[in-house]
C-alpha cells in the first residue's frame, strides 16, 4: 500500500502529471455540463409541446366546429411527436443535433414530411460536438500518451533505470504498479465525474458500469498501445512522436477514410427521390378518375370500402386516399432505402471492432439512443403514430360523422415510450 | 554445524552474449566484511558480472548466488541483499534528499523515520542544509552519499559499487572510501568494479584482474604497506596490453 | 544568407535520413490525393445525381396535364443548388444542409436530405477532405518534423558549437525555419495542385482560389513559426514535441468543437415547431382566412370591389379568389420571411461568436476563410435559402395571378360535375414559366467574406514572427 502511496506522490510531483490529470478533470466536466445543458435545452424543447400544440389546435378547433368536417380537421391539424433524450445522451449526443427530435405530422402524405428537418445551424454543427464522447474518445488518448509514453525510456534516459531495477521492488513490479496507477488516474479523472452526471441524469446502474467498465477498456488499449511502443526501446521523443502519430491515424484518419469506404460501398439514393416519386403519385391523382384511386385504395384497406360513393363534389376522403396511395406507392423505395441506412450502420458498428475510437463511439452513442438507428426507430415510432392518426381521421371521413371541438381531443397521442 | 552462505558466490560461470562468449570460467567469492576490487580493460566483463550478481542477466552455466539465493532464478529475494550504486546514482531531481532515500527504501520493502534517514545522511556525511532540498542542484559525491545512506540503512549484506570514483575529485574520492570501509566495519560484503587502481589500492583487501571474462591476477593486501602500487600497476598494464594485442 | 541556407540544408538532410519522417511524408502526400481524389468522385456524383433530378423535376414541372392553376402551387417544383466548384476542396456545411428544396405554396421549407442524415456515426469524426489535411493533419506532421529543429541543438550542445562558428541566432533560426518552410509548402503542394486542377471546372474563379492557396500557405507557415518558436523556447526536445502537440490538439481539435457549444448556448434558436406555432399565431392575428367576416379579408374585398368599381365580386373583370390567393400568399411569405431571417440573423449571431472565439484559434479562422472562399459555408448557403424563397414566391405568384386572370370567378366556384374540366387551364402556362436558376455569388463576394477569417491568420502569423524574432535574440542564454 505505502508503495502505491509513493507512486502517486511521486507522480503528483511532476508538473506535467499533475497538471494533465487536472485538465482532463475539467475538460471531462465540462464536456459533461455542455452535455447535460444540451440535452436539458431539449426536454425543455420537448416540454413546452403541450402548450403550443395546445394554442394551435385549438384555434383550428375554433372554427372547424362550425362546419364540423373531419376532412378539415384532419388537413390543418399538426401532431407533434418527439424522441425524448435518454438518460445517458447527455453522454454522447450523437446525431441528435443534426436530426429533428421533434416532429408534427397531419395524415396527409407521411413520405412527404418524415425527412424534414429541425432548425440547426449547420455552421456549429460541423465540427462535431462537444461531448463526453468526445473527451473520452478523442482527447483521453492524448492524455494517457503524455503521461505512459516514456514510463521506461525516461529512467533510461536520467539514468535510473539500473538503480531502480536493482531494489527488489523495482523491477517488473514497479512498472507495473506505474502503469496501473497512471490507468487509474485518468480512469478516476474520466469516470468520477461521469459517474455523478449519470446518476444526476438517472441512468441505470448496468448502464453506468457498462460505461465505467469501456471507458477502463479504452484507456487500457492506449496503455498498452503505449507499453507497445516503449518495447522498442527507442527514446522518450520517438516513443512520444510514435504514439501520437498512432493517435491521429487510429482517431482522425482512419475514421474518416472508413467513413468515405462505407458511403461509396453501400449507395444509398438520396431521400429526395422518395419525395419526388410520391408527389408524382400524389399529384397524378387530379388527373385521373377518382373511382380509380377509390379502387386502389378499397382494395388494400377494405374495412372502408363500404364507404358511401364519392359524388361530383370535392370529399376529403379522396384526398386523404391519395395521399396514402401515393406513400404505399414508394413503400419499396422506402424499404430499400432504409435497409441502405442500416447497412452504413452496421458496416460503421463492425468498423469498431476494428478501430477501438469507432467502436467506444458506436457503444456510446448506441447505450445512449444517439445514432442513426435510435433515429430509425424515431421513425418508425412516427410511422406507427402516423397509422394511428390515419386510421382515427377515416373513422371519421368515410364514416361521415361529424367532427366537433370534444373530437380534437380524441385524436391519439403520441406514445414517446413505444 | 551449517556455514553461513557466502555474501557473494560466482563459481565457473560462462555467459555469451551471441557468439561473443563475456564470462569464461570465472569464479570469484567474496566474504563478509571485505572489499574486492574488480579491474579490467574495457568489455573484460566487468559490468556483466555485476548484471549477473544483480538478475539482469542469468549466466549460462556455472553458479552464481547472492547469501545462497541464485538471482538468475530469484531475482527479487536476491535483490533484497544487494545495495547497487551504478556509475551515475541519478535519482528523483523534483525529489528532496529525504524523499529520495524514502522512495528507494519503498522499493526496497523498507520503511524508516525521518529522524533514521537523517541519521544516515550525517553517517555519509550529507550537510544537514542539503537534507531537505530538491536533488537537481547535488554533486556527484551528495548523490552517493543519499544513495550509500540508503544502503546503510537497508543493512544488507552485499554492497555493489560501480566505478564509484570515476569523476570524484580528490577530496570527495577520500570521503567516498571512508564510507567504504565503514560500511566494510559493519560486515558488509563489497564488491567494487573500478578502473581506478590507487582507489582500489586504498580500501580492497583483494584485488582482481579481470581479462575476457576471467580472473587472470589475485592480489590479497598484505602488511602495512597492504598492496605494491607499483607492481600492481605495472601488472594492470600489462594485462591491459595483452588484451589490446 | 549562404549560413543560413547551408544550415537550412542540414536540418533537410537530417530529414532525409529519418526514415519515420519520410515514410510520415509520403503517407501525408498519398493521404492528399486520396482526399483529393474521394472528394472530387464524391462531389461529382453528388453533381450528376443533382443535374439529372433537376432535369426530370423540371420536365415534370412542364410535362403537366390541364390544372388548376391552385394544384400547381400545390405541386410545386424540387430545385437543386449546383456546388461551387470549389466545394470538392472544401464541402464545407454541404453535408449538413444538403442542396434540394421542394417549393409550394403556402409553405417555406428548408433545405432537406443533408447527407448527415443518411450516414453513420464516422460522419461525425470528420471528412475526409484536402480541407481537412491541410487544417489538421499537416500541422501535426510539420510538428514531428519540427520539434526539435532548435531544442534539438540546445538539448546536445551544438547550439554552442554552431554559434562559436560564427553562425549568429538570427541565421541558425533563420536556417530552421527555411528548412520547416520548404517541407511545409511541398507537403501542401499536393492539394494546392488538386485545387489548381479544379480550377478548369466551370464557375471557378482565380481570386477565391488565390485567396485560399494564400490562407492556407499563411496558415502552415504560421505553424512553421509556432514550432521553430516553442522549440527554441524549451531546453529539451521532448518538451517542445509534448508543448506543440498540445497546442495542435486545443487549436484544432478542441477549440473548434467547444466554440459552437459556448455560441449556441449564448445564441439559442428557436426550433421549428414552435416557429410554425407562432407563425400561424401571427397569421390568425392578420386575418382569419376561415372566417368570411373576418375584417382584413372585408377590407380587401372592399378594396378590390372599389378598385374595380363593381358591387359584387361575381361582377369582377378578374378572378377574385386568384387576387385573394396572392393577398394570402403576400401576407404569409412576410411572416415567413420575417421568422426566417430572424433565424438566420440568429446563426448569423452564433457564427460570429465562434468567429470571435477564432482570434484565439486560428484553426476556427482558417475554416472560416476556407468554406467562405469555397463558397460551401453558411453565408452562402442563405444565400442559396434566400433566392430560392424568391424564386418560390415569384413561381407562386404568377400561378395565383393566373388563377385570377385565366379561370373565371364562376368556374372557380362552380361544383357541378363539368366544373373540374372547366377550372383547368392550359398546360402551356407550365412550360412558361421560368426555371429556377442559382446565380452563385462572384468570385469577389466570396473572397470579401474570407477576408476576416484570412485577417485573423495573418494577425497569428505576424503575432508569431515578432515572438519569434523576441525568443532567438535569447536563444542559447543559460537559465
Amino acid at each position: 500500500m505505502t508503495l502505491w502511496m509513493h507512486e502517486l506522490r511521486l507522480l503528483m510531483r511532476q508538473r506535467l502529471a499533475a497538471t494533465a490529470l487536472a485538465l482532463l478533470a475539467a475538460l471531462t466536466i465540462a464536456a459533461l455540463v455542455a452535455g447535460m445543458a444540451e440535452v436539458a435545452r431539449q426536454r425543455a424543447a420537448i416540454a413546452a409541446i403541450p402548450a403550443a400544440q395546445n394554442e394551435d389546435i385549438g384555434a383550428i378547433a375554433a372554427w372547424v366546429d362550425k362546419e364540423k368536417d373531419a376532412g378539415s380537421a384532419a388537413y390543418y391539424s399538426f401532431h407533434p411527436t418527439w424522441d425524448a433524450p435518454s438518460p445517458l445522451a447527455f453522454a454522447a449526443l450523437g446525431m441528435r443535433d443534426v436530426s429533428p427530435y421533434i416532429l408534427r405530422v397531419r395524415a396527409l402524405g407521411l413520405e412527404a414530411q418524415i425527412y424534414d428537418g429541425d432548425t440547426f445551424n449547420p455552421e456549429m454543427a460541423l465540427p462535431g460536438r462537444f461531448d463526453f464522447a468526445f473527451v473520452l474518445v478523442f482527447l483521453a488518448p492524448l492524455f494517457v500518451i503524455a503521461l505512459c509514453h516514456d514510463l521506461n525510456s525516461s529512467e533510461r534516459e536520467a539514468g535510473r533505470w539500473r538503480t531502480l531495477a536493482a531494489l527488489p521492488n523495482g523491477g517488473a513490479a514497479l512498472w507495473r504498479r506505474r502503469v496501473l496507477l497512471r490507468l487509474a488516474l485518468l480512469w478516476s479523472v474520466i469516470c468520477m465525474p461521469f459517474a455523478v452526471a449519470a446518476a444526476l441524469s438517472g441512468a441505470g446502474f448496468a448502464a453506468i458500469l457498462t460505461i465505467l467498465l469501456l471507458v477502463a477498456g479504452y484507456l487500457l488499449f492506449w496503455v498498452v498501445l503505449c507499453a507497445l511502443v516503449e518495447r522498442l526501446g527507442w527514446s522518450s521523443t520517438a516513443n512520444a512522436a510514435t504514439t501520437a502519430a498512432l493517435w491521429l491515424m487510429l482517431v482522425l484518419i482512419l475514421p474518416t477514410l472508413g467513413h468515405v469506404a462505407i458511403n461509396r460501398a453501400i449507395a444509398i439514393d438520396q431521400g429526395a427521390e422518395i419525395a419526388l416519386a410520391q408527389r408524382e403519385t400524389v399529384n397524378r391523382a387530379w388527373d385521373i378518375p377518382r373511382e380509380d384511386t377509390m379502387k386502389a385504395f378499397y382494395a388494400r384497406h377494405p374495412q372502408w370500402a363500404d364507404s358511401s360513393p364519392l359524388t361530383s363534389a370535392f370529399h376529403y376522403k379522396w384526398y386523404f386516399a391519395f395521399h396514402q396511395v401515393g406513400d404505399e406507392s414508394v413503400a419499396g423505395k422506402v424499404r430499400v432505402y432504409r435497409q441502405g441506412l442500416e447497412a452504413r450502420d452496421r458496416a460503421a458498428h463492425g468498423l469498431g471492432w476494428l478501430l477501438p475510437s469507432v467502436g467506444v463511439q458506436s457503444v456510446l452513442t448506441g447505450m445512449a439512443r444517439t445514432d442513426l438507428s435510435a433515429q430509425l426507430a424515431y421513425r418508425d415510432r412516427i410511422r406507427d403514430y402516423h397509422r394511428q392518426l390515419r386510421e382515427f381521421y377515416y373513422g371519421y371521413m368515410f364514416r361521415d360523422r361529424p367532427f366537433g371541438k370534444a373530437d380534437f381531443k380524441r385524436a391519439p397521442m403520441f406514445d414517446a415510450k413505444t | 554445524m551449517i556455514e553461513p552462505a557466502l555474501p557473494i558466490l560466482i563459481e565457473d560461470v560462462f555467459l555469451a552474449y551471441g557468439d561473443h562468449p563475456v564470462l569464461n570460467a570465472l569464479s570469484l567469492n567474496v566474504a563478509a566484511g571485505t572489499v574486492t576490487a574488480l579491474l579490467g580493460g574495457n568489455g573484460a566483463g566487468k559490468s556483466t558480472t555485476l548484471s549477473t550478481l544483480l538478475g539482469f542477466v542469468r549466466a549460462d552455466a556455472g553458479r552464481v548466488a547472492i547469501c545462497g539465493i541464485d538471482p538468475g532464478s530469484q531475482p527479487e529475494a536476491a535483490r533484497r541483499n544487494i545495495a547497487y550504486l551504478p556509475e551515475n546514482v541519478a535519482l528523483y531531481e523534483h525529489l528532496t534528499a529525504v524523499e529520495n532515500a524514502r522512495y528507494l527504501l519503498a522499493l526496497s520493502g523498507d520503511t524508516q523515520d525521518r529522524a533514521a534517514i537523517t541519521d544516515a545522511f550525517a553517517a555519509a556525511g550529507l550537510q544537514e542544509r542539503a537534507w531537505d532540498q530538491r536533488l537537481g542542484a547535488f554533486s556527484k559525491g551528495m548523490r552517493q552519499k543519499v544513495a550509500i545512506a540508503v544502503a546503510l540503512l537497508r543493512e544488507v549484506p552485499v554492497l555493489l559499487l560501480d566505478e564509484p570514483t570515476s569523476g570524484l575529485d580528490p577530496r570527495a574520492t577520500a570521503d567516498f572510501n571512508a564510507l567504504v570501509l565503514a560500511v566494510r566495519e559493519r560486515g558488509t560484503a563489497v564488491l567494487m568494479v573500478t578502473h581506478d587502481l590507487l582507489s582500489a589500492a586504498d580500501i580492497a583487501d583483494r584485488i582482481c584482474f579481470l581479462e575476457a571474462g576471467r580472473i587472470v591476477e589475485d592480489v590479497t593486501a598484505d602488511g602495512p604497506d597492504r598492496f605494491d602500487v607499483r607492481a600492481l600497476h605495472a601488472r594492470f598494464a600489462v594485462s591491459a596490453e595483452r588484451l589490446a594485442a | 544568407m549562404n549560413v543560413v541556407r547551408l544550415i537550412a540544408r542540414d536540418e533537410l538532410r537530417l530529414m532525409a535520413r529519418n526514415r519515420v519522417a519520410v515514410i510520415a511524408s509520403v503517407l501525408m502526400v498519398l493521404l492528399t490525393l486520396v482526399a483529393v481524389a474521394s472528394s472530387w468522385a464524391h462531389q461529382r456524383g453528388i453533381a450528376d445525381l443533382r443535374e439529372r433530378h433537376q432535369h426530370a423535376a423540371e420536365e415534370a414541372f412542364d410535362g403537366q396535364p390541364d390544372r388548376h392553376p391552385h394544384r400547381m402551387v400545390h405541386y410545386g417544383t424540387f430545385i437543386f443548388r449546383p456546388l461551387s466548384a470549389l466545394a470538392a476542396f472544401d464541402p464545407g456545411v454541404d453535408t449538413f444542409t444538403g442542396n434540394s428544396m421542394f417549393l409550394e405554396g403556402h409553405r417555406q421549407n428548408t433545405a432537406n436530405f443533408g447527407d448527415v442524415n443518411q450516414s453513420s456515426l464516422l460522419v461525425r469524426f470528420g471528412q475526409l477532405t484536402p480541407a481537412f489535411v491541410l487544417q489538421a493533419v499537416a500541422p501535426l506532421l510539420l510538428i514531428f518534423l519540427g520539434y526539435g529543429a532548435v531544442a534539438r541543438e540546445t538539448e546536445r550542445g551544438t547550439l554552442r558549437v554552431l554559434m562559436m562558428q560564427g553562425a549568429s541566432r538570427t541565421q541558425i533560426v533563420g536556417g530552421k525555419l527555411l528548412a520547416l518552410g520548404t517541407v511545409a509548402l511541398l507537403l501542401a503542394l499536393p492539394a494546392i495542385v488538386g485545387l489548381v486542377a479544379l480550377a478548369g471546372q466551370p464557375g471557378a474563379s482565380a481570386l477565391p482560389m488565390a485567396v485560399i492557396v494564400f490562407g492556407y500557405t499563411a496558415w502552415l507557415l504560421l505553424w512553421v513559426l509556432a514550432i521553430v518558436l516553442v522549440s527554441t523556447l524549451v531546453r529539451r526536445s521532448r518538451d517542445a514535441l509534448l508543448a506543440l502537440i498540445a497546442i495542435w490538439a486545443v487549436m484544432v481539435v478542441l477549440l473548434p468543437r467547444v466554440a459552437p457549444s459556448l455560441a449556441e448556448a449564448a445564441v439559442p434558436l428557436r426550433n421549428r415547431l414552435q416557429t410554425d406555432v407562432a407563425i400561424a399565431r401571427d397569421l390568425r392575428k392578420l386575418g382569419d382566412a376561415h372566417n368570411p367576416e373576418d375584417p382584413t379579408f372585408a377590407r380587401f374585398k372592399a378594396s378590390v370591389l372599389e378598385r374595380y368599381g363593381v358591387t359584387r365580386v361575381e361582377d369582377l373583370p378578374v378572378n377574385y379568389k386568384g387576387l385573394l390567393a396572392v393577398e394570402g400568399e403576400r401576407i404569409t411569405s412576410n411572416l415567413f420571411n420575417r421568422y426566417g431571417s430572424e433565424s438566420y440573423d440568429a446563426q448569423g449571431r452564433q457564427n460570429a461568436i465562434a468567429g470571435a472565439i477564432g482570434m484565439i484559434s486560428p484553426a476556427i479562422a482558417l475554416r472560416s476563410l476556407s468554406m467562405a472562399a469555397a463558397g460551401t459555408d453558411f453565408a452562402a448557403h442563405r444565400g442559396f435559402l434566400e433566392q430560392a424563397e424568391a424564386y418560390r414566391y415569384s413561381l407562386v405568384q404568377r400561378l395565383n395571378q393566373l388563377e385570377a386572370d385565366g379561370v373565371s370567378y364562376a368556374d372557380d366556384t362552380a361544383k357541378d360535375s363539368g366544373a373540374d374540366r372547366r377550372k383547368r387551364v392550359s398546360a402551356d402556362h407550365w412550360e412558361a414559366m421560368p426555371d429556377f436558376t442559382y446565380k452563385a455569388p462572384t468570385g469577389a463576394t466570396l473572397a470579401g467574406r474570407a477576408l476576416p477569417g484570412l485577417a485573423i491568420v495573418l494577425g497569428w502569423l505576424a503575432a508569431a514572427a515578432a515572438l519569434l524574432a523576441l525568443a532567438t535574440r535569447r536563444l542559447g542564454e543559460r537559465r
